[in-house]
This record gives C-alpha cells, structure tokens and sequence, in this order.
C-alpha cells in the first residue's frame, strides 16, 4: 500500500516533468485524478484564499420532495458560479435529512462578489399594470402591478450585448420558449394597444422587470411602492419599466434595458440563464480570508514544521544513535507516504488539517520510541540483536495498537459528529495514524532488521545501549 | 561473531522477560496524595474561573462578525478603535501585526463597515485581509456539536479499553477500573486546559485565551494524547501483571511506571518540541491553538503517570477484585 502511495504520487509527478506541466496545482485542462496523473495538494480555503458561505434554505414549496427542491437549488447556483469562472469551486448539500443546507466554497472571490452573485434569490417577475383606485402611491397613482405567469424557467436564451437598436450601452437580450413567447405576445399586444390610446406616460403602456417582487410587496403598494420601484442597485427591486411603444412582440424575442453596464448587463444574464433559485434562504455564515494572508500561513505552518522535523530528527539521532538515524529515516518516509496520500485521495488541506498532520508525526515519533526503549530492555535483559528486535516490535505493539486505535476512535467521532472547522483535521489525523500504524510496525522493524545485520552496526556505541 | 551483552549477562543465559527493577525509584503510589494534591491546587482556580467568568468566545461559538483587515498606511491602534467606535459598535480592536488589526463585532452590514474603515482610516489590502461572519444557528450548533463529540470520544475510548483489558485478572470489572481511571485522567487534563485557558481569557483579558473551534480542536487531540499516554503505562502493567505475578498490585503498578517513564517523557519532549516551534513561529492563527496544545500534553504526560495509575489502584483498593 505504501509503495503504491509512493509510486503512483511518483509517476504523477514524473508525468508533469515530462510534460512540462507546472509541479504544484492544479492544471486546467486535465481533470483531477484521471488515473492519478493529476496530483497536487489541495488546499482549504483558509490556506488559497476566498469566500466559504454556508445557506440556510427556507420556505420549502409544500407537497415537494424536500431533496430535490435542495438539487434543484444546488444546480442554479452551480450554473450562477461556473459562469463567474470561478477555479475549482464546491457547492454541496448538507442539513442531512432536512435537506435545508448549502455550502458554497468560492476560491479567490471576496465576500461582498459572492453575495452579490449569491445573496439574492434573483427571480425574474414581469408585471403588467392594472387599475386600483385604493393606490395613491408613485409612480402610477390609481395603478399596481400585477404579477405575470411569465417566469425565467420559460427563458431558452439570455445573454448581455450592446443595445441593437442605438449601439450604445448595455441591454440583456432574451429569447422565451413557445409557452412563454405565447404569453409575452398578448402581454405585448395589450400593453401596445394602452400606448396607443392613453399615449406613451401611461401606465399600462409599460411591462416592467423586476427581481423578486412578491405577492406580499404589492398588498403593501401604498407604504412600498416607491421604495421598490427603484433599482436593484440602489435597493429596491425594479430591473427595467420599458414602454411598449413599438409594436407587440410576436416571436418571444426581445432585450430588457435597465442602464447597465458590462458587468451588470452580463451578471443579469447569468442570473436569467440559470434559472431562479426554487426557494429563499438565508446567509447562516461566511468566511473569506485574502489571498496572501492564506499563503503566509502556509508559509508559517511549513516553516514551523520543518523546524519541529529538523529538532525531532536532531534529538533522535542523539539519543538513540543509528537506530535514531533509522526511525528519521522512516519518518521522512512515513511524511512522504501521508502527504502522498493526501494527494490521491485528495484530501482537502486546511490549517486545522496541517495541525492534524503535524500531531500524526509526533504519534508516528512516539511508536518509534515506544519499540527503541523497548529494543534496549531487550538487550539489557540478554538477547542477541536479532532477537532484541523482533521482541521489541512485538511487546510494544499492543501500546502501539492500542493508543493509536484510541486516537482512531477520537477522530472517527469527530470525522462524523464535529463542527465543520474540525473535520479537515480529525481527517488528517486519521490517515496519519493508519499510515503510522504500518510505517512503525514495517519500515522501523525492517530497516534495524536490515542494517543490524552488518557487523559495523552492532557497536554498542552506536547503538546507545551500554549507556543504559 | 561477538554478540552485543550488557556487561556481567552471561550470552548463554536465557533472556529473562523485561521486568528487571530499576535502580532508581520514585514511590509514585506510595506520595499520590501529594500528586493528587498538586493537579487540584492548579485545576479548582480554573474551574472557578469556569464556573464565574466563563470563557472568552470567539466567533465560532459567540456569533458575530470577525474581521482581520490590514490597512496599507500603517494606522495605530487608537485611529482604528476610533474608527470602530464610531460605527456604534463597542471597539474590540487588537493589532496583529504591521498594519494588521482583528476587530470583532456584533451583527452588522461587513460591506457598509470595511468601507466606512476605509474611508475614516485608510486603504485596506484585501489580499491579506480576511473576515468571518457567524450567525447564532451555526454558533449554538457548534458548541452542542462540540460537547457531543467530546463526550462520545470519551465514551467510546472509555469502551474500547475496557475491551482491551478484560482478560487481565478480575475480567471487565477490571477492564472498566482501567478504562474509568483513564477517563478521569483525560478529564482532569480536559478541565486543566479548559480552566487555564478560562483564566487567561476573562482574568487577564488576553486574546490568546479565547476559544474557538481550534481550541475545541486542541481539547481533542489532549484527549486523544492523553490517553495515548495512560495506554502506554496500563499496557505495561497489563503485561507485568502476567509475567511477575510475585508482586502485589501496587509494586506491579510502581514498576511500570518507572519502566515507561523514560518513554512518557521523551515523546511528550519532542511533541513539546515541535509545539514550541509552532507557538513562536507559526503564525498568530496558530498560536492560541499552540499554546493550548502544549498546555493539554503536558497535563497529559503529568497525569497518566501522577494521576491515572494512581486512580487505579486507590479503585481497585476500594472495588477489590479477586487474584
């Protein structure tokens, strides 16, 4: 198993060389772990930098399947980001069986970018304007809207361009399917024949876009109109309040204006093009760390663990000689094979996580030290060398075994039960001690085996034991 | 081929089993009071402290908002709390490095408050800023996730080595004494750690003694490390108890403290070896975690040898169990 971590690891590293691909992160173009070719250490979000945003699903649609409803959710928000271009994002589900969470994990985006890709549920609705003689509030007197069966669902294609008809500034064109174009034409015919009787300032000579007007909103038309008639941007919900003055449209074909810019036109578009988030939520936390803040710890935590390696490594080899020199060596292999395998599976790395590996090494220096003190009882009580060794191994296995298999049982408790922040390190811990469990028992045991078998080695001095 | 002896061993002679006495010894069993003593003068303040104060929440557990904002023209720290202060929020502003600042607020508009800071300070390098918001589901959730998964560790671990010594004489009864003194052990460097950090959060107000979910980390891995300790001592009696079954319990017990001792000590110096490191260069996210650590192991490498097995054999005194 070992061997295998380190071949495979190995030969995706020898392929990179070969191919002249860059030897650390990810390399776009080729999927990860296509065969274990694409290997490198994947880093947490506090270590690369960017935005963690955990949702709170509410208002779950009655008599539908609970998980679906979550799906469906997911692939909008799927669509929304993969159109930012964001690298290597993560939108998972979670909440278990309530099915009312959802983490989204944006590497290189700040917070503010994320909710404003994010924070909204960004329905379209379209209204028409009908008569309400209780309505005295702006900016049609007498009028409110009403809430079309038009929907973005019925959208085949959105997309941002320069306004057709003027050439200047941003407009987001849209295309519905037959359903909706059906529905758009009498909408359209309607609000043509207003223009043409009570002249282009009226009312119902407008279709208006907004984002997320509900029901509620206009029940209190008098109190909210105005602050919802005015644009997204600056807080309200209106996206555009065009006049139908041109004619009726037939074909479902047609561009929304709304002073946009680049930007805003195509996030518009994003949003339409990915559908509306089937139900509403709320932000229960976000986290985002700077780019070279994360760097600096990865720096940090590096440097602090080679210096603890260096001291370790030092401390051995003083006092316990060649075998020290020995369990340095399979230390450095027992690091090699767990960061191998944090490559393979991939394991996630974060802070939390590194702690977790940096611990795993000190339980891995423990078993060594467990079976040296062990080795030197042996042969103070009179065994030969080979003898001293294989009796070492196996009385301090079951101390081995057993405090490893504790440590087991704490991070497999909190692999399944603790906070998220814990999880990257319980699960780092865990594959360090399994490895550690077999380094200490095969690679220790094999390399004194080997290297005592030469008559250089077995000077007391080397050794260390007369000391005793 | 000459074989390696210690002196004054004749080769020939059949190799006895490992339980040769030391010439040094410590009556460990015979002073508990006096160890057990030590581990209460330094744990009940801590409870105290625990119990009237409480701890210093982070954000994980306290909800609210994070920031660490680092502002390019070097303010100090007075500009920025006025700054803080200034958006109605009671200033919590620590200075973590050059230019760097960790401000902690209640509930509040990120966007609007980096803004205003901006505006009233100066420009903030977004690249080495970061920003945690946590509402209270999440914060309530963590802390009962926390005492759930540290009490079913216990419990399992509690059960596991129960198994494991169940064939020692006095069968599962002896098992579950093993496995009990563990846990106590575990507990006492759990509260310790908890009752330090309690103090040095609400006493003396540091930012270092604030917990988070990388001290609920730290607590874990004592836990783990702990009893990682106390195995490796009752695995040492486990084994002595077969082999030398001459002696009484408390003489079984003694020797393989000093048998393991030496084993106890030098791991725990080159964990604590490898902490030191961490807590002087790692970085100010990692310290708290880091000193926590450090505090945990040697509790816990103090208590499996002071505490744990004298627990044990004062329990198998008070809850006898036939030979």
């Amino acid at each position: 198993m070992l061997i295998f971590s380190l071949l495979v690891d190995g030969a995706g590293y020898t392929y990179r060389v070969v191919n002249h691909y860059p030897l650390t992160g990810s390399v776009p173009g080729l999927p990860p772990n296509l065969n274990g070719w694409q290997l490198y250490n994947h880093y947490g979000l506090d270590l690369k930098g960017g935005t963690d945003i955990q949702l709170q699903l509410t208002n779950f649609p009655a008599g539908q399947d609970r998980a679906s409803v979550q799906s469906r959710f997911i692939d909008v928000i799927q669509k929304r980001v993969n159109a930012l271009g964001v690298s290597e994002p993560t939108v998972q589900p979670g909440g278990g069986g309530n099915h009312d969470r959802v983490e989204v994990q944006l590497p290189g985006v700040s917070a503010a970018d994320a909710l404003k890709l994010l924070g909204r549920r960004d329905k379209l609705v379209v209204t028409k304007w009908v008569p309400d003689s209780s309505i005295t509030s702006m900016p049609f007197p007498g009028y409110k809207p009403q809430i079309t069966p038009l929907t973005s669902d019925m959208l085949t294609n959105a997309y941002a361009g320069l306004n057709p008809q003027t050439s200047v500034g941003w407009v987001v064109n849209f295309q519905y399917n037959s359903q909706g174009a059906g529905i758009f034409s009498q909408l359209t015919t309607d609000a043509y024949s207003a223009c043409q009787s009570q002249g282009p300032t009226a009312a119902q000579c407008h279709i208006t876009n907004w984002l997320d007007l509900s029901p509620d909103d206009i029940a209190n038309w008098n109190t909210k109109g105005v602050e919802l008639y005015t644009s997204v941007d600056q807080g309200g919900k209106l996206v555009s309040d065009p006049t139908i003055s041109n004619g009726p449209i037939p074909n479902g074909q047609g561009y929304i204006e709304g002073n946009f810019s680049q930007d805003t036109a195509k996030n518009l578009a994003i949003l339409l093009n990915s559908g509306s988030l089937p139900v509403d939520f709320n932000v229960l936390s976000s986290s985002e760390v700077g780019a070279s803040l994360g760097a600096q710890s990865i720096r940090l935590s590096v440097a602090a663990a080679l210096l603890g390696l260096i001291v370790v490594i030092v401390f051995m080899i003083a006092f316990y000689r060649l075998p020290g020199l020995l369990a340095s060596l399979a230390l450095l292999c027992y690091a090699g094979v767990v960061l191998a395998v944090f490559r393979i599976v991939p394991v996630t790395l974060t802070l939390a996580g590194l702690a977790g590996f940096i611990l795993s090494v000190g339980m891995a220096v423990d078993a060594n030290v467990l079976i040296f003190e062990r080795f030197k009882e042996e042969m103070r009580a009179g065994r030969t060398i080979g003898a001293a060794v294989d009796a070492a191994v196996r009385r301090a296995w079951p101390a081995i075994r057993d405090s490893n298999t504790s440590t087991l049982i704490t991070s497999l408790v909190l692999i399944f039960a603790a906070p998220i922040q814990v999880k990257g390190f319980a699960v780092t811990l865990a594959i360090g001690v399994l490895v550690s469990l077999v380094s200490a028992i095969i690679i220790t045991h094999n390399l004194l085996a080997i290297v005592l078998n030469f008559g250089w080695a077995r000077t007391s001095s080397l050794l260390g034991v007369a000391r005793g | 081929m000459a074989e390696l002896t210690r002196p004054g061993v004749a080769a020939e002679e059949p190799a006895r089993p490992a339980v040769a006495a030391p010439s040094r010894r410590l009556d460990v069993i015979g002073r508990r009071n006096i160890f057990f003593l030590i581990s209460l003068v330094i744990i009940i303040p801590g409870i105290v402290s625990m119990v009237v104060n409480g701890f210093q929440l982070g954000i994980d557990f306290a909800g609210g908002n994070e920031f660490l904002l680092t502002f390019q023209n070097n303010p100090t720290q007075k500009q920025v709390e006025a700054a803080v202060a200034s958006e109605g929020v009671t200033p919590f502003v620590q200075q973590s490095g050059q230019g760097s600042f960790i401000i902690k607020t209640p509930q509040l508009d990120p966007n609007k408050f980096q803004s205003d800071l901006e505006r009233k300070v100066g420009p903030i390098d977004g690249n080495k800023s970061s920003f945690h918001q946590v509402g209270a589901t999440i914060a309530g959730e963590t802390v009962t996730a926390a005492a759930l998964s540290i009490a079913a560790a216990s419990a399992l671990i509690l059960l596991y080595l129960a198994f494991r010594f169940r064939r020692v004489q006095g069968g599962w009864t002896a098992g579950f004494q093993f496995g009990g003194s563990a846990l106590l052990a575990l507990l006492h460097d759990v509260f310790l750690l908890c009752g330090i950090f309690s103090i040095l959060g609400t006493v003396f107000k540091l930012h270092i003694g604030e917990i988070d979910s990388l001290f609920l980390t730290a607590v874990l891995t004592v836990v783990g490390f702990s009893v990682h300790d106390t195995i490796v001592v009752f695995d040492r009696i486990r084994e002595n108890m077969i082999v030398s079954s001459r002696l009484t319990f408390e003489q079984v017990v003694n020797l393989s403290i000093m048998q393991t001792a030496a084993r106890s000590i030098i791991t725990s110096f080159t964990v604590v070896l490898v902490l030191l490191s961490l807590l002087l260069f790692g970085g100010d996210t990692l310290k708290g975690f880091a000193l926590a650590l450090l505090i945990g192991i040697i509790s816990g490498t103090y208590s499996s040898i002071f505490n744990a097995t004298p627990l044990l054999v004062v329990w198998r005194r008070l809850q006898p169990v036939r030979r």
